[in-house]
């Protein structure tokens, strides 16, 4: 598989935040700044998405960016894009937070099985373009509907995927093929692959 | 997990990136990796690593705007401005005071941390630093908790607000500086501003010898038109 060092869709290159993440790890505190302006709306809305608690979503992304804070200086552009380094840390963060809660299968009676729509809050342009947030929606629009739910139970409810195979009734090697091809599925679609 | 064959693992490449595994799985993982051959732990981490590229690029889709307090608190953690904590209840003058000199302390080791590289310290900054550095603190008979930290060195002070209910619709609360010759506004806080908690600059001390603050209609008067209903004494 590739290895991806820039993914030129974004609207703010990775270089730009490779630089920030630079000046954050020396404490510079209006680099840190615009690096929350420049990611904010991401990590907030993913958070959100894996928690459904405006609360809890505050809360969790706010420890996300004092992590970010702290732990500048360990991201290690050898090993992938900040966004990716920045959203990999925001929904571990996330998932824990959701199994501490142990809030599940409240979540769960509350929301019923929810679709991954794309979300009808405004976000400002210059954050996230309008004709990137609809492809990539487009993109998840165009896995196959099994594919789909694994994405949503195992990645935005976070269920382990051993649990996403009790709920489907599903064994083992067929989650984690779905799993797989999903990904590789999105992949194709964003022109990552 | 026993004696997995190499496809077995990165098949689990997929659920290991997404976290969509429990934490003694992850820890299986980690040990079949660090015994595996160096091809297929390469094999494994660009695997992950091609995963997580790809949940980057799909958080556009469900990116949504944060609230702006969000912002501020974020920012304030890692300014060394007084920090507000965020899920702090209402308490006695005696425990903001400690909560102010926490604050305090956080600000300075951020300042101390960070001076050589920044710009400037902020005025905050400097009557945190300042040698004559002084608190007082006091509740709101409404609820809440006014924080004062001043300088008389540096002329100016920071004013902590926490839970202070907000001022009703078309009033604001006005903040005065009283010395000899009467109060001298030193801004206004809508109720926006307000809730929960909110940090102001109070700027050219001069020789005031208290913080008085009352219920203004509007936007703000040029003079109490009533009553002081909170105020701190700045000696």
């Amino acid at each position: 598989m590739t290895i991806l060092t820039r993914v030129a869709r974004l609207p703010f290159v990775t270089a730009e935040l490779d630089a920030l993440l630079r000046q954050v790890a020396a404490r510079d505190v209006d680099a840190f700044a615009t690096f929350y302006d420049n990611t904010r709306a991401r990590v907030y809305g993913l958070v959100t998405r894996v928690l459904r608690d405006p609360g809890y979503s505050e809360e969790t992304t706010q420890d996300i960016y004092l992590q970010v804070w702290r732990t500048a200086d360990s991201y290690n552009p050898a090993a992938g894009s900040p966004l990716a380094w920045l959203l990999t840390l925001a929904h571990r963060r996330a998932v824990d937070r959701v199994r501490s809660e142990q809030a599940a299968s409240q979540r769960e009676s509350r929301y019923g099985a929810a679709n991954v729509d794309p979300p009808s809050d405004q976000v400002s342009d210059s954050v996230i373009l309008r004709d990137e947030r609809r492809q990539v929606a487009d993109c998840l629009g165009s896995l196959t509907d099994a594919q789909r739910e694994c994405i949503q139970l195992a990645y935005y409810d976070g269920l382990t995927y051993v649990q996403v195979s009790e709920r489907l009734s599903a064994n083992l090697a067929t989650i984690k093929s779905r799993m797989r091809d999903a990904i590789r599925g999105l992949r194709r679609c964003l022109g990552m692959a | 997990m026993t004696e997995p064959i190499e496809p077995d693992l990165i098949a689990l490449a997929t659920p290991y990136a997404l976290h969509a595994m429990s934490e003694s799985e992850v820890a299986d993982i980690d040990r079949l990796i660090a015994a595996a051959p160096a091809e297929v732990a390469q094999a494994f981490a660009e695997e992950v690593r091609a995963i997580r590229e790809t949940m980057a690029v799909m958080s556009a889709a469900t990116a949504v705007e944060p609230p702006q307090q969000l912002r501020d608190r974020v920012l304030a953690e890692v300014s060394g401005a007084p920090v507000v904590p965020l899920r702090r209840k209402p308490r006695r003058w005696q425990t903001a005071v400690l909560a102010a000199a926490a604050a305090l302390v956080i600000g300075l080791g951020a300042f101390a941390v960070g001076q050589s590289l920044r710009p400037a310290p902020s005025m905050a900054e400097q009557v945190f630093a300042a040698p004559d550095v002084q608190t007082v603190s006091g509740e709101i008979p409404t609820g809440g908790t006014a924080t004062v930290v001043f300088s008389r060195e540096k002329n100016a002070g920071v004013l902590v607000m926490n839970d202070v209910a907000p001022p009703a619709a078309g009033t604001v609360y006005q903040m005065w500086l009283i010395d000899e010759k009467g109060p001298h506004s030193a801004g206004t806080m809508d109720a926006k501003a307000v809730a929960p908690s909110t940090t102001a600059m109070l700027g050219d001390l001069g020789d005031s010898q208290t913080l008085a603050f009352t219920v203004e209609p509007g936007s703000g008067s040029s003079q109490p038109t009533t009553p002081i209903f909170a105020q701190l004494p700045l000696i």
